[in-house]
């Protein structure tokens, strides 16, 4: 994912690092409170009122946040379901006058109609193979899309001046800033407590590795519809809250310039924080509501000049970089104790039925056929070696095994299930695991998290903490302790050397519980301890587990010591397969690897 | 004293979190030809592509012709004569042969000129110009590989695995290219190959790569040298 | 015919305002977020060339190089530390448009501003009186998809301009600056933003915040139309058409918001747009 590195928060870098929490955080977290509560005594009126927009506009900035900052979506169009909640409001309470029933029920209307608009752009963003460049366009079409509707609903909507004059809550100002405070402090704390948890580690999860994430059996455009509504509705609620204080509703509530305001807020307060985007709203609502009158064009020119500036230098933002001293930012990684998981068996029905069975399978691109009608059939049990020079196909071969779209034509049934068309993470719920040439991880989590993803699909992760243990499958288990990794269980996947990512993203697929697994180049740029590592652990999984292993490998060494059949792939047919020794030996063999030169087939390898 | 066309000194070299080179020392002199063996893994295209500045971080430093190029970007490198020819991805499938031999050239009005002796070696392309890079086949298109660094008049070429999935007839016919260009420019070569007879074929000495470090080197004209060269490729 | 006519100057004009943001585009895969600032930065240069009295036609060089001198510095000090994030080099062109746009406040105001035409009058088509200046731009339009073919087809810097698109490490193997395409590239299309914004602007009035609602019409219409200038040409005509006749059946309102609708359900169910047929 390009936007990994540009997200990725020094925050969580942090974790790794043995630190204590100083007394800063609680400090502060103890003033913001005390603020909260006691703001009506401390504040006059007019910034009361200021603070009270400023929280609304602060929930919203941080249902951005967990939309950019933990999970990578950029979205410019976050207003509109604010307007959608504002005007749900303003509408009610204008048309059909203000009472408990037009309450209730413009609240309802507020989170409906924004969670049916998230769900619907939500569709129209994400699906397979759609880029973050897409999203980001569908969400500069909403609030875009939603003023013209406004401003086109004539009288009934107001028009471009918007409703005003509807009744609304009489309360007091005071009673407004607690409701408003109390609200933010909710949602802040409740999106705190989610994106820590284990199922928040989903959103960093996508952030960083789409393809990892489906390969994981993660339905990746799911997860992010649903919390495009569920942020999207939160979002209502706070629009509504917004539209009943203010007694006015104007379109720019829900228009493209307060979306790429939100931005600009979370931007500088610092994505991935929560907090930070949270301060930053208020803090910048604040000084533009003083300084836009004093010097209302300059100050908008510092604003964009300080965007610009954070941006280019500063992608983390500023106010992480204020608090720092004060301790925040600094988390203890907690590890979890590892257990064993005894076989969910989820997917031991079939098990007479081959593990792998590939019919007549083609691919092309365009007039170039890269495989032509490839036959294959793989048992429990085995350890195939696939070997062939390279553009003969291996790779193109393992996607289609994969993916359901990837080929052109022929079948594919994996533990026979016919794949069809559908995506990897369907095959991966059909039994198949895979495991990719260059170490494919979650770059920003620590190698615990890696983990727990790779088992979102048997075991649902908490949404509100974090589980005290680990549960993996006895030979991920073996994996991760015959590699060392059980040591480095808070250590930040980045961090961890070469070898070990191998390792580690080896023990991610076997914690699918798969019943194929399909490795490409698995020996690549490993040591020499390394290498015979992973040979035990494929020969005692195909042996002792009785799993299906598919390895695409250059090392023809490595494949003779372990595999227990060897299938030769040439310009995307396969012409051999058979024992290692029937395989090398053979004339046909030889050829391919060195054109005429039968001694050159042993450099070959 | 002469100046090596190439120098290397203590590289190290490699990608995020896997160090692939290390401390590796060679040269190349002027119109030397050298072949690198190595098994796959063991950091030769990464040499390649640390020599053609493609892999920033590292230690250690790059000559060329004397001049230090370990932080001159790629196309600069490429600018002072350096023809490579990589393994993945090495020509623009969507682009005409005639574009494909004329990127290299810092001038387009030398294309005739410079493709009278190209179609001579290789009269596959003559009168193909337009036709699109990826309608070739494998072997057209690793001799239109040849071919646009001919076309360059390089003085240094980088081969990467040129002879891979060739037939004979094909190999034989960049054999007589290399030569050809050895004999007429005296151009330099650092050679990477799995083939080596071809390779040996081609070149006046060879280093054998392993674990990212040098193991064995020698003349190529040797009878000997062939098994030698096998011999450590197979422990 | 009046009704054709309309037709083929709208997509005309959605052409013009479309073309610079492609060349950046298409070679960076960055959208240029600046573009609306561009935009409205060529329509008040068009005013500047009215409030100084001299001929009209003066604004068209003289915002074009403006551009380019805009487009050099952007590309300078913004875009070149953020090619490897990509969707941060989109927020910083948003954040360089809110500086323009400010600046263009503090200097003109937020007032609404007129500009002359440098073609007055109508022309006589089939028997018909149309805006001559309509007529023009159309005219300009093909003039231009004409040359930024030819450009990027047909010269050697377009060969290398593809080059570059195609496999950036190749080409700098090759010898190619990929930096300075990339200078180049922006800095050309930053012009074509300025020059689009000072053609359009004699058929409208002028304010701060002309560009915006062309921006996302632009942007979808480089979305659908992939990479190459007839491609773009050809979107503009069928999504233009789409556009008069959702404006003339029911609101000019919805009729606005037609092209970016129906790009987004075109992106939705085809991704890779009109690109390859």
């Amino acid at each position: 994912m390009d936007n990994a590195a540009v997200t990725t928060p020094v925050r969580e870098r942090d974790r790794s690092k043995k630190t204590t929490l100083s007394w800063g955080v609680p400090i502060l977290i103890s003033v913001g409170l005390a603020l909260l509560v006691l703001g009506p005594w401390v504040f006059d009126g007019y910034l009361l009122s200021i603070l009270i927009r400023a929280y609304f506009f602060a929930i919203l900035a941080v249902t951005v946040d967990i939309l950019w900052g933990y999970t990578g979506y950029l979205t410019f169009g976050h207003s509109a379901f604010f307007g959608i909640g504002a005007y749900a409001a303003g509408l009610m309470f204008l048309h059909q006058g203000f009472s408990g029933g037009t309450i209730a029920s413009g609240l309802a209307l507020a989170i409906l109609a924004s969670a049916l608009v998230g769900g619907l752009v939500g569709w129209l963003s994400f699906y397979r193979g759609a880029s973050p460049f897409f999203a980001t366009v569908i969400s500069l079409v909403l609030p875009i899309v939603a003023t013209q509707l406004l401003l086109s609903g004539g009288t009934w909507t107001g028009s471009s001046s918007g409703i005003t004059g509807y009744e609304t809550f009489a309360f007091s100002l005071s009673t407004w800033y607690w409701i408003a405070g109390g609200l933010m402090a909710t949602v802040g704390l409740v999106g705190w407590r989610i994106v820590r948890s284990d199922a928040g580690r989903l959103l960093t999860s996508i952030r960083d590795n789409e393809e990892r994430c489906s390969y994981l059996g993660i339905n990746v455009p799911r997860v992010k519809i649903i919390l495009l509504i569920v942020t999207g509705a939160v979002a209502g609620i706070a629009g509504f809250g917004y539209g009943s204080f203010s007694g006015v509703v104007a379109p720019e509530l829900a228009g493209f310039v307060l979306g790429t305001e939100l931005i600009i807020w979370v931007a500088l307060g610092g994505r991935g924080t929560l907090w930070g985007p949270m301060i930053g709203a208020i803090l910048i609502s604040v000084a533009s509501a003083y300084l836009s009158s004093s010097i209302p064009f300059a100050w908008q020119l510092i604003l964009g000049t300080a965007f610009v500036l954070v941006i280019v230098l500063l992608p983390q933002g500023l106010i992480p970089l204020l608090i720092k001293p004060f301790g925040f930012g600094r988390q203890s990684a907690g590890v979890p104790e590892l257990v064993e998981r005894p076989s969910t068996g989820t997917k031991s029905e079939n098990t007479d039925a081959a593990a792998l069975r590939m019919e007549g399978v083609t691919k092309s691109f365009g007039s170039l056929n890269v495989l032509q009608g490839i036959n294959l059939n793989a048992d429990a049990g085995e350890l195939i070696g696939l070997i062939g020079p390279n553009g003969a196909g291996k790779s193109t071969l393992m996607r289609c095994m994969s993916d359901g779209a990837a080929r052109t034509s022929g079948n594919v049934h994996l533990c026979g299930r016919d794949i069809e068309r559908r995506p990897p993470e369907d095959c991966v719920g059909f039994g198949l695991g895979r495991k990719f040439q260059n170490a494919n991880i979650f770059e920003s989590l620590t190698v615990a998290e890696c983990l727990r993803m790779a088992g979102t699909t048997l075991e649902k992760p908490a949404l509100f903490r974090r589980a005290p243990t680990l549960a993996l499958p006895p030979y991920a288990l073996e994996v991760v302790r015959k590699t060392g990794l059980d040591a480095k269980l808070g250590t930040v996947a980045q961090d961890l050397s070469h070898g070990e990512q191998q390792a580690l993203e080896l023990a991610m697929v076997l914690a699918l519980e798969p019943r194929i697994v399909l490795l490409d180049e698995p020996t690549a740029g490993l040591t020499k301890t390394e290498r015979t590592q992973i040979g035990d652990v494929l020969s005692s999984l195909a042996h002792k587990y009785k799993l299906c292993c598919l390895l695409v490998e250059h090392d023809l060494d490595f494949v003779e010591e372990i595999a227990t059949r060897t299938v030769v792939l040439h310009q995307g047919e396969i012409v051999m397969q058979g024992t290692f020794d029937e395989v090398v030996n053979s004339d046909l063999v030889k050829t391919i690897y060195s054109g005429s030169h039968p001694t050159g087939q042993e450099a070959s390898k | 004293m002469i100046e090596p066309a190439l120098e290397l000194q203590e590289i190290n070299s490699g990608y995020k979190g896997a160090m692939i080179l290390h401390d590796l020392s060679f040269s190349v002199n002027p119109g030397e030809s050298v072949a690198l063996f190595g098994k796959n893994g063991m950091g030769k295209t990464t040499l390649l592509k640390t020599i053609m500045g493609y892999l920033p971080k590292r230690s250690g430093a790059v000559r060329l012709f004397g001049k230090d190029v370990t932080r001159v970007p790629t196309h600069r490198i490429a600018n002072m004569g350096v023809s490579y020819a990589a393994q993945e991805q090495p020509l623009f499938a969507d682009l005409s042969i005639q574009d494909n031999l004329g990127l290299g050239l810092t001038n387009e009005s030398e294309f005739d000129a410079r493709f009278t002796d190209i179609e001579q070696i290789f009269p596959v392309f003559k009168s193909r110009l337009k036709q699109l890079a990826g309608t070739l086949s494998g072997g057209e298109q690793k001799m239109l590989l040849v071919a646009r660094g001919l076309m360059m008049r390089p003085s240094f070429i980088l081969l990467d695995e040129i002879t891979e999935g060739l037939q004979p007839s094909i190999i034989a016919r960049i054999v007589e290219a290399l030569k050809w260009e050895q004999q007429e420019h005296g151009t330099t070569m650092l050679i990477i190959e799995q083939n080596v007879p071809f390779a040996l074929q081609v070149v006046d000495r060879y280093l054998v790569l392993k674990q990212g470090e040098i193991v064995a080197s020698g003349e190529a004209d040797s009878a000997e040298s062939a098994e030698t060269v096998l011999r450590h490729l197979r422990v | 015919m009046a009704l054709l006519l309309d037709w083929l100057s709208t997509a005309g004009i959605l052409f013009i305002i479309a073309s610079g943001l492609l060349m950046i585009f298409g070679v960076m895969k960055i959208i240029n977020f600046a573009h609306g600032a561009l935009l409205t930065l060529g329509g008040y240069t068009a005013y500047v060339v009215t409030q100084l009295d001299v001929a009209p036609w003066l604004s068209w060089p003289l915002a074009f190089v403006t551009g380019i001198a805009v487009g050099m510095l952007i590309e300078f000090f913004i875009m070149r530390p953020l090619y490897k994030r990509p969707l941060d080099a989109i927020l910083a062109t948003w954040g360089l448009s809110i500086i323009i746009g400010q600046l263009i406040i503090m200097t003109f105001g937020r007032e609404v501003k007129f500009a002359d035409t440098p073609l007055p009058g109508t022309w006589s088509v089939a028997g018909m009186d149309y805006s001559a200046y309509r007529l023009l731009l159309i005219l300009v339009a093909v003039v231009l998809c004409a040359a930024l073919t030819a450009l990027l087809s047909g010269t050697r810097f377009g060969v290398k301009t593809r080059a570059v698109i195609m496999n950036e490490h190749l080409a700098s193997a090759l010898g190619i600056n990929a930096g300075r395409i990339r200078f180049i590239t922006f800095s050309l299309g930053a012009g074509l933003g300025t020059l689009a914004g000072t053609l359009i602007t004699p058929l409208s009035s002028l304010d701060p915040a002309m560009g915006i609602p062309w921006l996302v019409t632009a942007f979808m219409l480089v979305m659908v139309s992939g990479h190459s200038m007839l491609s773009l040409m050809v979107t503009c005509v069928v999504l233009g058409a789409c556009q008069m006749l959702v404006s003339t059946y029911t609101t000019p309102v919805i009729g606005g918001l037609s092209i970016a609708v129906l790009s987004a359900l075109i992106l939705r169910i085809r991704p890779k747009g009109f690109a390859y047929g």
